[in-house]
C-alpha cells in the first residue's frame, strides 16, 4: 500500500492556480524528494498532505485515508512536520522546548529519547541554552529534532538544510537514511541538487502545477546521458569520447599502455535535466 | 473525545513560565494593582471603585493575558505546531484558560486586600464566574485576530477603556443617550449585581443583570468559535 497517493489533485488559491493535476505515489520506507523553481508548489503541497488546508479538486490520500483527516489526533501521532511555518518558544530552552512536544506526543522514556534526538542533529552542548540565542542553522536543527521526536513513520521536511552547513548537512542526512532503515517515509522539498541526488531514493520535477518527470536520481542521470566518456591520461591530456567501435579501439589502446588516470561517464546533474525537461532553471 | 489533563498541564506550564519572562505583558498585568493602590486605600470606598478594580483587572488580566498568550504563539509560528501535535484545541485553549484563570484569581485576591473588598452572596460569585468566562472568551478571540504581540496589545486598548474603566467615564457619558446603551456593558452589569445584593436584593432583582452578561458571554463564545474553525486551516 502507497503512504501517500495523490491523484490528478489540484490546488487554486482564487483564480491562482498553485497545482493542476498533481500525481504523486510514495511507497513505505523510502526517501521521496520534491524538486522545483520557488513558487512551484512544494511547500502547498506538504500543506495540503498534513490536512491544513482542502485541496480543490482530486484525490489526496495519506495513510490510506483522506488527507483532511491527518488533522485528527491518532493520525498527527503518525507524522512529524517541519516546514519554515515552524517555530520555537523563544523563551524556553532547547532542552524545554523538546520536552514540552516529548510529553505532547506521549514519548516513552523523553529524556532519553530527547538526549537521541539532540545527537542526532549535534545539539548536545547547546540544550540549555534560550531558543532566542540560537542562530539561524540552530534553529532549524532544532525544529529537526522536534520534527522526528516521537518517531513519526511518515516525515515531511520543507527545505530541511536550506540554513546548515555542510556538516550539520551530513549529520542530518545520516540521521535520516537511518530512519528510513527503520520504515520512517520520508517527503522532502529541496533546492539542493547534491542532496536530492544522494539522499533521495526517487525526485519528483514539480513544475507548471504538476509532476514533469520522476524516477530514481540515478536512472534519470543515465537516462538524459548524452553518452560521451570522458578520460583523463596521466601526461594531464583530456579526451570526451563517443561510445562507438573507434573510441573503444582508442580508449583500449591507452589502457594497454597504462596511460589512463580517470574515465568517467558524463552524467547531467538533476538540475540539467530539471532544464532540458521545462525549460526553466530549478534554482 | 479523550481530554488528556497531561497534554493541557504541559501546555499551561509552558505558558506560565514564558509568561513569567514578559515584561510587555507583566507591566499590562499590573495596573489593577495600581489602580487598587491609588484609589483604593480611603475609608469608605464606594462600590464603582472596586469595580473598576475589578473589571480592570478582568481586562488587562483575564483578557489581556489570555490574547498575548495567542498572538505571541502566532507571531513565533507555535501555534501552527502546536496544533500539528497531538494537543486537541480543547486542550491547547483550556492550558491558556487556565493560566489566565489563575492570574486572575490571584490578582483579584490581593486587589481586594487592599481594597477591603469582599464579595457577598452567591449571585455576585455567579457574575464574577461568567465573567470571567466571557473576558476569556474576548481574550481568545483577540488573540486570534492579531497576528503580533504588539497587535495584541492595540486590541486590547479598547477592551480596557471601554470595559475595564468604563466606570471612570460613564459620569462624563451621563449627559447622552449612549449612556443608557453603555450601562449593558458586562462590566456595568457586573457592578448592578454587586449594587442590587447590597440593597439586599434576591434572583428576580439580579437575574436580569446575569442574563445580560450570559448573553454576552455566549455571543463572544459563538463568535470565537467560528474564527478559530475558520484558522485551524492555514488562511488562503
Ligand atoms: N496561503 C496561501 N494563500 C494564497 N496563495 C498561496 C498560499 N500559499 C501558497 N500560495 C501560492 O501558491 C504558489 C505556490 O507556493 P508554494 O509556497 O507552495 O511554493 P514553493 O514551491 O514552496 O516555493 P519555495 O521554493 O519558494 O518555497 C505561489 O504562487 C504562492 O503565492
Ligand atoms: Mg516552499
Amino acid at each position: 500500500m502507497s503512504i501517500i497517493y495523490m491523484h490528478q489533485v489540484s490546488k487554486y488559491f482564487g483564480q491562482e492556480k498553485a497545482l493542476d493535476g498533481l500525481d504523486v505515489e510514495i511507497g513505505s520506507g523510502e526517501i521521496y524528494g520534491f524538486l522545483g523553481p520557488s513558487g512551484a508548489g512544494k511547500t502547498t503541497t506538504i500543506h495540503l498532505l498534513t490536512g491544513q488546508m482542502p485541496i480543490t479538486d482530486g484525490e489526496a490520500e495519506v495513510f490510506g485515508k483522506p488527507a483532511l483527516q491527518m488533522k485528527r489526533r491518532e493520525n498527527l501521532q503518525r507524522i512529524g512536520i517541519m516546514t519554515e511555518a515552524s517555530g520555537l518558544y523563544q523563551r524556553l530552552t532547547v532542552q524545554e522546548n523538546l520536552a514540552l512536544f516529548a510529553k505532547l506526543y506521549g514519548v516513552k522514556q523523553p529524556k532519553k529519547r530527547i538526549d537521541e534526538v539532540l545527537e542526532l542533529t549535534g545539539m548536545q552542548g547547546d540544550h540549555k541554552k534560550l531558543a532566542s540565542k540560537l542562530s539561524k542553522g540552530m534553529t532549524q536543527r532544532v525544529l529537526f529534532a522536534r520534527a522526528v521526536l516521537h518517531e513519526p513513520e511518515l516525515l515531511f521536511l520543507d527545505e530541511p538544510t536550506a540554513a546548515l552547513d555542510p556538516a550539520s548537512s551530513s549529520r542530518i542526512h545520516r540521521g535520516l537514511k537511518e530512519m528510513r532503515e527503520r520504515g520512517t517515509t520520508i517527503f522532502l522539498t529541496t533546492h539542493d541538487m547534491q542532496e536530492a541526488e544522494t539522499l533521495c531514493d526517487r525526485v519528483a520535477f514539480l513544475d507548471d502545477g504538476r509532476v514533469q518527470l520522476s524516477d530514481k536520481p540515478k536512472l534519470l542521470r543515465q537516462a538524459y546521458a548524452d553518452g560521451t566518456i570522458s578520460v583523463e591520461l596521466k601526461d594531464g591530456s583530456a579526451y570526451s569520447l563517443q561510445q562507438t567501435k573507434d573510441d573503444a579501439a582508442k580508449l583500449a589502446d591507452w589502457i594497454g599502455s597504462g596511460r589512463v588516470a580517470e574515465v568517467k561517464t558524463n552524467l547531467p546533474t538533476l538540475g540539467d535535466i530539471f532544464i532540458q525537461t521545462t525549460g526553466r532553471e530549478l534554482v | 473525545m479523550n481530554f488528556s489533563i497531561v497534554r493541557t498541564y504541559s501546555i499551561a506550564a509552558k505558558d506560565m513560565k514564558e509568561l513569567s519572562k514578559n515584561m510587555f505583558v507583566l507591566t499590562t498585568a499590573v495596573m489593577p494593582f495600581l489602580f487598587a493602590l491609588m484609589f483604593g486605600r480611603q475609608d469608605d470606598i464606594p462600590l464603582v471603585v472596586h469595580y473598576l478594580v475589578i473589571n480592570l483587572t478582568f481586562a488587562s488580566v483575564t483578557c489581556f493575558v489570555q490574547t498575548a498568550l495567542i498572538a505571541e504563539e502566532k507571531e513565533k509560528k507555535t501555534l501552527r505546531s502546536l496544533m500539528l501535535s497531538p494537543a486537541t484545541s480543547t486542550e491547547i485553549l483550556t492550558g491558556k484558560s487556565a493560566v489566565a484563570a489563575a492570574l486572575t484569581a490571584a490578582t483579584l485576591v490581593i486587589c481586594m486586600q487592599i481594597t477591603g473588598y469582599v464579595p457577598e452572596g452567591v449571585y455576585v460569585y455567579a457574575g464574577l464566574a461568567i465573567s470571567l468566562v466571557f473576558y476569556l472568551m474576548v481574550g481568545l478571540l483577540l488573540g486570534l485576530l492579531a497576528r503580533t504581540l504588539v497587535e495584541a496589545s492595540v486590541l486590547i486598548l479598547p477592551v480596557i477603556f471601554i470595559l475595564g474603566m468604563g466606570g471612570l467615564f460613564i459620569e462624563f457619558f451621563q449627559q447622552y443617550d449612549i449612556a443608557a446603551w453603555l450601562e449593558y456593558l458586562p462590566n456595568f452589569q457586573l457592578e448592578y449585581i454587586a449594587a442590587a445584593v447590597g440593597r439586599g436584593g434576591g434572583l428576580a432583582d439580579v437575574s436580569g443583570y446575569l442574563l445580560v452578561i450570559t448573553g454576552w458571554t455566549v455571543a463572544a463564545a459563538v463568535l470565537t468559535v467560528a474564527v478559530y474553525r475558520k484558522r485551524t486551516f492555514i488562511e488562503e
